[in-house]
């Protein structure tokens, strides 16, 4: 599976959402789930499925899908399709 | 590095200096309490309401909740003493309220539910039903291990659970008071992390399971002490992270999975199955679920289907990794 599906289908799990809602550009102030806890959920999901560890800085500073591949990507793991 | 109250003895307790207080006692020790303190009894209403400098409560981990909750969320500040009747819960070491509000758990953290003083009455142990004590201890083994696995665990807290771990292997699954200061660490350990899947289970499934099996009694200690094992497993296999931290901490993988195992109930597992099945989301959904060391996806609910314990492996480690006492 390409980066892109998995992150997707990290993010889906982590939280709750149905597949069609899921949008490479949604913030985390539309998805309710996104509280301090799904900042945890994500931040053990991304360590499980990319094998990199967020800092709490890092996890806490996120505010978008976007910038989980930027900083994702700056670690090495890429997005492009 | 944990946070606990002062702990007393009975005999301290009997002599502390607390101004004008009362005993609330659950039912069933009222009269031991009479024989055993020099306070009246006081309802927790009338401590609430009434000109008293604090409160002693006698009882387990609802009551002592409910006495935390009530007391500090009052205007005026009164010593809060907190004696359990059984360990488990460990509310009398922890910031943590859980209230039964309307069918649903209702969970609160702030320090000032951490009570003033705690008392052991090592004798209570005694009395304390073999199957509920050894529940009980599971209850105590969740507390540590979700802790001690917690994302939000720090290298300090784990060194700290990973010797009180060691120290549990080696008491006995039994009416011992030793468990009662097991316990307290236990769950100040994990009020300062978190829980995780073993203690979302329990709290989304206690009433469904009740309302499902009407004529058998589902408290916290049963569900806890039998969703370890599989949870412990799950985690395992869905993650380095117990392998990376059991090893990193010298734990004994097999002397886990022994005392898990022993705490395990594959009957009542059975039972619980179909219901998690059906109550999946709200599992989910709970908080102590979603700070899991290992991520519970909505397609994990097909593991706990197949999961059986006589096929669960003999050590929660991988191959030759296990760290032997």
């Amino acid at each position: 599976m390409h980066n892109r599906e998995k992150l997707k289908s990290l993010l889906v799990d982590v939280f709750l959402l149905e597949p069609a809602e899921f949008r490479f550009d949604m913030t985390r102030e539309e998805v309710p789930t996104w509280d301090s806890l799904g900042v945890v959920s994500m931040a053990v999901g991304i360590h499980q499925t990319f094998g990199y560890h967020f800092t709490p800085e890092e996890a806490l500073a996120i505010q978008g899908v976007p910038d989980i591949m930027k900083l994702l990507e700056t670690k090495g793991i890429s997005f492009d399709a | 590095m944990l946070n606990l109250p002062p702990r007393w003895t009975m005999d301290e307790l009997w002599s502390a200096d607390l101004g004008r207080v009362g005993v609330w006692a659950s039912p069933s020790l009222v009269v031991r309490t009479d024989e055993a303190l020099p306070w009246p009894r006081l309802a927790l209403a009338d401590a609430v309401a009434g000109d008293w400098d604090g409160l002693v409560v006698v009882g387990g981990g609802t009551m002592i909740d409910e006495a935390k909750a009530a007391l500090r969320d009052a205007d005026r500040k009164r010593t809060l003493v907190v004696v359990p009747s059984l360990w488990g819960s460990g509310a009398e070491a922890s910031p943590v309220v859980v209230l039964n509000r309307n069918g649903a758990k209702q969970i609160r953290v702030d320090a000032k539910y951490l009570p003033d003083f705690r008392a052991t009455w090592p004798e209570l142990a005694a009395t304390v039903p073999a199957q509920r004590a050894r529940e009980a201890c599971g209850d105590c083994w969740a507390h540590a291990l979700e802790g001690f696995l917690s994302p939000m665990a720090s290298d300090d807290l784990r060194r700290d659970l990973s010797e009180l771990l060691r120290e549990m292997i080696a008491a006995p699954l039994a009416n011992d008071p030793c468990w009662f200061e097991l316990s307290a660490r236990a769950c100040a350990g994990q009020a300062a992390s978190g829980v995780g899947l073993v203690h979302g289970v329990a709290h989304a499934l206690e009433h469904a399971l009740s309302a499902a099996y009407p004529d058998e009694s589902w408290h916290h200690a049963k569900i806890c002490a039998t969703m370890l094992l599989p949870v412990m497993q799950f985690n395992r296999d869905t993650s380095e992270k117990w392998e990376c931290l059991t090893k990193a901490w010298q734990l004994d993988g097999e002397a886990i999975v022994a005392v898990l195992r022993n705490l395990h109930d594959a009957s009542a597992y059975e039972r619980i199955v179909p219901v998690m099945a059906e109550k999946w989301m709200s599992v989910l959904r709970d908080p102590c679920s979603r700070m899991n060391g290992a991520l519970v996806r909505p397609q994990s609910l097909e593991y706990f289907r197949t999961w059986r314990a006589e096929t669960a492996p003999l050590s929660l480690l991988k191959e030759g990794q296990g760290v032997r006492a």
